[in-house]
C-alpha cells in the first residue's frame, strides 16, 4: 500500500520539536511518511501539509518568501487540499496581517488578522481556554466542543465570513479559534501544547481527514 | 473563559529537582525528568524549571535535562536561571523551551529584552523580577535577593513590558520560601501597573494563599514546595480553587 505523505514545514518561525514528535507518535506503525518541508516542494507530492508557526506575520510571511515555499504552498492550498495551519500558520491564510506592518497573506480565506483591541485586556492572550462549536465538523471541531486548548497570541481572525469559523473563543469577545475552508483547517491554539485534547486533535487531522 | 494556571517551578541541578538555595542544605527531591512528566500528567497547566547552579560544568546536563523534559511532555515549558545572552536563549529554545525566563541578565542590560523579543517574539520571552522592601520602598534585587538594585519595581516593570517582554514571573524575596503566601500587596501593585500577563511566586504554603493569589490578578500562579513535598496534588488545588469560583482547566 502507497504511503500518505506528510508534509511539516519549518518555516523558522518557533521550534517544530513538539509537534514534529506529536505526528511521528502518531503515524508510527500506520501507512504514513513525515518528510520536513524547508524549501520549495513540489505541491502534488503531498497528501497533508501541517505549518506551525509563533511571533510575527511578517517574519513567517518573509521567511517563507525566502524559502521558496510560498508560490507551491499557494498552488497546494487552491488545489484545496489537506492543510493544518497551527497560531500564526492559520493566520496567514488571511489577506492581510497588521502585525508590525501591513503585509499581504496568501488569501485562501477572507478576513484579516488585527490585535485584541479591548484596552483592558491582558496581552497576550495567554494561557488555556475553551473552544465554542460553530458549526458541525465531525473531523475536529465536534469531538472538542467546551475543550481546553492552549493559547498565547494577541492578534486575532477579523472580517471573516461566519461560515468559515469552526470554532469561537471568549476573550473580551468572540474570536474565530478554529477556521475551516474545505480541507483546509486553521487553529489559533497550539494542540501540540495542549496535553491530551491537542494530540487528539492532532490525530483526528491526520487519520480520519 | 481564560482559566488561571497552575504552574509547578522545578528548581534544577544539572538533572536533580533539589530545594534549598543555601548550598549547604540541599536536599535532592527527585529526579527532573521524571517529576516534569508526572506534573504534565497530573494537570499541571505550564511547567517552569530553573537552572539554579548553571555553572559551566552543570549546564551542559541541564540543557540535555531541558530536551528530555521537552519530549516527554506536552504542555508548555518555561526555562531559567544563567541566562546571560542571546546565545543562551536561543539554545534553550532549541532545546525544546517555549518561554525562557530572564532575570539579571535583563537588569544589567535591559536592550537585552528588546533583542531577544524580536528575535524569537515577545510571547517566548519572559522577565522574571525578584522585588524586595528597602527603606519603604518596592526594589528590585538580585542574586537571590542578596544585592538591591537602583531599579524600582513599578517602574521596571513597566520597562520590560514596553521593551517586549511577553509575561513577567514576580517573585517576592519577601515571602519567598516561607509557606505564609504570596505578597499580595506587591503582586497588585504589578498587575495593575502592566497589562501583559503575570505569574505570581514566592510564598505558597496552604490552598487558600492559590485563592488570595488569584485576588491579585496574576494570570498564573507558580508554587514548589507544597507540590514537591505531595502536601497538595495539581487536582486538588484547582478543585479548591473552582469551589471558589476561579476558572481552572480541571
Amino acid at each position: 500500500m502507497k504511503k500518505k505523505v506528510i508534509g511539516l514545514i519549518d518555516g523558522q518561525s518557533g521550534n517544530i520539536g513538539s509537534i514534529n514528535k506529536a505526528i511521528k507518535d502518531i503515524i508510527k506503525g500506520r501507512p504514513y511518511q513525515l518528510k520536513i518541508i524547508k524549501s520549495h516542494f513540489n505541491y502534488t507530492s503531498f497528501d497533508k501539509i501541517i505549518l506551525p508557526g509563533q511571533g510575527a506575520y511578517a517574519t513567517l510571511m518573509s521567511n517563507l518568501k525566502k524559502l521558496k515555499i510560498i508560490q507551491p504552498l499557494k498552488k497546494y492550498l487552491k488545489n484545496n487540499s489537506s492543510y493544518l495551519g497551527i497560531c500564526v500558520g492559520m493566520q496567514i491564510l488571511s489577506d492581510w496581517g497588521y502585525e508590525d506592518k501591513t503585509t499581504r497573506g496568501l488569501g485562501i480565506i477572507s478576513g484579516d488578522i488585527k490585535k485584541f483591541r479591548n484596552k483592558k485586556l491582558i496581552i497576550p492572550h495567554m494561557g488555556w481556554n475553551t473552544i465554542n462549536l460553530n458549526k458541525d465538523d465531525t473531523i475536529i471541531a465536534n469531538s472538542f466542543d467546551k475543550k481546553d486548548f492552549y493559547f498565547v497570541h494577541s492578534y486575532i481572525f477579523q472580517n471573516i465570513k461566519k461560515s468559515d469559523v469552526l470554532a469561537f473563543t471568549l476573550y473580551g469577545k468572540k474570536f474565530p479559534s478554529i477556521v475551516k475552508k474545505g480541507n483546509i483547517y486553521g487553529v489559533q491554539f497550539h494542540p501540540e501544547k495542549s496535553h491530551k485534547h491537542g494530540l487528539n486533535l492532532i490525530k483526528n487531522y491526520i487519520l480520519k481527514s | 473563559m481564560l482559566k488561571t494556571r497552575i504552574i509547578p517551578c522545578l528548581d534544577v541541578i544539572k538533572n536533580k529537582v533539589v530545594k534549598g538555595i543555601n548550598f549547604k542544605n540541599i536536599r535532592v527531591m527527585g529526579n527532573a525528568v521524571e517529576m516534569a512528566k508526572y506534573y504534565s500528567l497530573s494537570g499541571a497547566d505550564e511547567l517552569c524549571m530553573l537552572d539554579i547552579n548553571a555553572s559551566y560544568q552543570n549546564r551542559k546536563t541541564f540543557i540535555k535535562t531541558v530536551e528530555s523534559i521537552a519530549k516527554v511532555i506536552n504542555i508548555p515549558l518555561t526555562v531559567g536561571g544563567g541566562v546571560s545572552d542571546l546565545s543562551d536563549i536561543t539554545d534553550l529554545l532549541n532545546a525544546g523551551a517555549d518561554k525562557v525566563s530572564i532575570n539579571s541578565a535583563a537588569v544589567k542590560n535591559p536592550k537585552l529584552i528588546r533583542q531577544a523579543s524580536l528575535r524569537h517574539g515577545s510571547q517566548c520571552i519572559v522577565v522574571a523580577i525578584d522585588g524586595k522592601r528597602h527603606k519603604n520602598k518596592m526594589k528590585v534585587v538580585i542574586k537571590g535577593g542578596r544585592e538591591i538594585t537602583k531599579n524600582e519595581l513599578i517602574t521596571w516593570a513597566k520597562q520590560v513590558q514596553s521593551l517586549g517582554a511577553g509575561e513577567i514571573l514576580m517573585t517576592s524575596m519577601d515571602t519567598d520560601g516561607v509557606q505564609n503566601g504570596f505578597d499580595s500587596n506587591m503582586l497588585k501593585k504589578v498587575t495593575s501597573s502592566v497589562g501583559i500577563p503575570v505569574i505570581a511566586s514566592g510564598g505558597v504554603g496552604s490552598l487558600e494563599h492559590f485563592y488570595l493569589g488569584y485576588l491579585t490578578k496574576s494570570t498564573g500562579l507558580l508554587a514548589a514546595s507544597v507540590f514537591h513535598s505531595r502536601k497538595y496534588k495539581i487536582k486538588t488545588v484547582k478543585k479548591y480553587l473552582s469551589s471558589k469560583g476561579v476558572p481552572v482547566r480541571l
